[in-house]
């Protein structure tokens, strides 16, 4: 098929990083996951291979890479943990990760937030809640995946119409399937200035979307005062 | 990006943390005197002049002593913990100005990350990942008390994250800037009576009281309670890992100590020795000095409220925070920002705190607090619970 040899770069890339990701999923019954970790690192450089191009500054492009492969890491190792709190951790990891790669495209505003609403509180419950309620582990059957193999093939499936949609929308000749590798560099995309400063965030939060804004205030508002009205009053004490 | 900039910060960044590392170790000889002072009885005074030598002696020990990792932990969560306490209090002083950074000379910077204009944001998001330095660090030893003593932390550090946050919204919206040296220029700029601590004295008091408990001090440092609990989430710990966990703490207080000075008591600025305009010779090595002077004071008067105050049951702090400073802050925001918009006069903002304070002190003193059709009674409650009639 035509379409299939042009695009032999994210599909052989994609077929890489599920493998990748069924080699690391816990099992039954193989116990290491060497093969896996072994794997992990011809995976980055296949997805660094097929989307990503140097722009020529040295010092951004170090930078992104570091991001990029923590963002990637942390988010492969967070599908694969067995055990819970490690994954919560990798999940604070690859948003760091994320983060980062918004820093690099001038939005520090944006990175500040997310670090401070994901990593400090979202995360922060979550680690609370897995270490009130796991006890010795969990159970085997918790520890495993049910559908290993399907998970994986339909995630892969995602990010690879996702990548093609991204490619479709952004790229230079939106008629053309295959994937243009400078096309997809993420930083290569222009960012407008001052869009990701403090200034920059509320001025477009206040005119261009004041109204979702205004709508998002209303609904919080709303689930504060649901809130306190659902929760329970003890007639004696405090806590 | 030249070679030069890549020197000058390297050396920036090796004073930075020398000084910090330096001021630390004694600090803690400053904190051990001053409770021998209070407790009238002598600190520590055999190392040395004057026990001079003391902190030197206590790294040695930590250094020389036995590292025990006891075979029931979580062995990479237990060495996590610590490192990201230290990790995480280094990396927040990395843009506070220890100077005035617009008048140094080129081959000398007074911060290290010099223009980040999301400087406050920066802070509480690095100060927010401390956390995990506390929760891991009481998981991963896999003791009950240990874990009890991280979900009091933990706990405690998030509520009074909010607080401390909303208190520095009136004094950025003073400013419409976010960046330390902005806040810190504007201040100067005015002169001794532009200082925030004028002007937002309410946002001090609740930025203070929040820090402390942020930073684990008395009378809010429950996760600790070093004499009277069975220690708190460091249990475990021995030797440099424990270390690493006060030294991180120590930074933070620092770190705190410096928002307060350059936040609410005008930086480096003082009148009649270290004004904006001041260039006689060594104007710049003058305003550093008043500037640590003053953050200097502020550890003092930290270290004397250990002192002083006895410590805060849980349930107390939790009161304090979620009834007492949260609304408080809210309504602090609410006065600057009628008062920017209005354009009013500077005095109404104090007298806006004051009446806050007075209304918030009538509620929590006079005691009747309705809720729907149930009376909380704050004044019943010689033990600080809060007693609910029907």
């Amino acid at each position: 098929m035509n379409w299939v040899s042009e695009n032999i770069a994210l599909i052989g890339t994609l077929v890489l990083l599920g493998a990748n990701i069924l080699l690391l999923f816990p099992s039954t019954g193989r116990k290491s996951g060497i093969p896996g970790f072994l794997l992990l690192p011809v995976t980055l450089a296949a997805l660094g291979w097929v989307f990503l191009q140097p722009t020529g500054d040295l010092v951004r492009d170090i930078l992104f890479y570091m991001a990029a492969g923590t963002a990637v890491l942390g988010g492969l190792l967070m599908t694969t943990q067995r055990n819970p709190v490690y994954a919560a951790l990798w999940f604070a990891v690859a948003t760091l990760g994320v983060c980062g790669l918004f820093v690099i495209n001038s939005a520090p505003f944006l990175a500040a937030v997310t670090i401070i609403v994901y990593a400090g509180a979202i995360v922060v419950t979550f680690v609370f809640v897995i270490m009130l309620a796991q006890q010795e582990q969990g159970s085997g059957y918790d520890r495993i995946p049910q559908q290993p193999f399907l998970a994986t093939v339909l995630g892969c499936l995602l990010v690879g119409t996702m990548l093609l949609g991204i490619e479709k929308t952004f790229g230079p000749d939106s008629s053309r399937l295959s994937v243009d590798r400078t096309a997809l560099h993420v930083s290569s995309l222009s960012v407008e200035n001052d869009l990701g400063s403090p200034g920059g965030v509320g001025r477009s939060l206040f005119t261009d979307y004041l109204f979702a804004v205004e709508l998002a205030g209303t609904v919080l508002l709303v689930a504060t005062i649901g809130a306190i009205a659902i929760a329970p009053r003890r007639p004696q004490g405090s806590l | 990006m030249s070679w030069e900039f890549f020197l000058v910060t390297l050396i920036t960044i090796g004073v930075a943390f020398g000084g910090l590392m330096g001021t630390i170790a004694y600090l803690i000889l400053v904190e051990r005197r001053l409770a021998a002072f209070i407790q009238d009885r002598y600190g520590p005074n055999r190392v040395g002049w004057a026990g001079l030598l003391q902190p030197i002696a206590d790294g040695a020990k930590f250094l020389l002593k036995e590292d025990v990792i006891p075979g029931y932990v979580n062995k990479t969560l237990y060495i996590l913990g610590p490192s990201i306490a230290v990790f995480t209090a280094m990396a927040g002083f990395a843009i506070i100005p220890f100077g005035p950074v617009d008048q140094a000379p080129s081959w000398m910077r007074f911060v290290i990350a010099p223009d980040v204009n999301i400087g406050m944001i920066y802070i509480f998001c690095v100060g927010s990942l401390g956390v995990y330095g506390v929760i891991l660090g009481g998981w991963a030893s896999n003791n009950k008390y240990s874990s009890l003593g991280s979900m009091r932390a933990s706990a405690q550090v998030v509520s009074y994250e909010i607080p401390l946050g909303m208190s520095i919204i009136g004094v950025v919206l003073m400013t419409s800037s976010l960046s330390l040296n902005d806040i810190l220029m504007h201040q100067a700029n005015q002169g001794v009576l532009g200082w925030n601590v004028w002007t937002q004295p309410l946002a001090l008091l609740i930025f203070f009281v929040s820090a402390l408990a942020e930073t684990n001090r008395l009378p809010f440092d429950l996760s600790e309670c070093e004499q009277e609990l069975v220690g708190g989430f460091h249990t475990e710990y021995s030797s440099m890992k424990f270390a690493l966990y006060f030294l991180g703490e120590y930074a933070h207080i620092i770190t705190v100590c410096f928002l307060t000075a350059i936040l609410f008591f005008g930086g480096w600025q003082f009148p009649l020795i270290a004004e904006a305009d001041s260039a006689y010779l060594g104007a710049t090595l003058v305003k550093v000095v008043v500037l640590l002077t003053k953050v200097l004071m502020i550890i003092l008067l930290i270290m004397f409220i250990r002192w002083t105050i006895p410590r805060f049951r849980f349930d107390q702090l939790m009161n304090l925070a979620w009834l007492g400073l949260i609304p408080m802050a809210a309504m602090n925001i609410l006065v600057v920002m009628t008062a920017k918009q209005f354009d009013w006069p500077i005095w109404t903002l104090p007298l806006g705190s004051l009446a806050i304070f007075v209304a918030a002190g009538l509620i929590g003193t006079s005691g009747k607090f309705i809720v729907s059709d149930q009376t909380v009674d704050f004044s019943e409650s010689p033990e600080g619970y809060v007693h609910v009639h029907s």
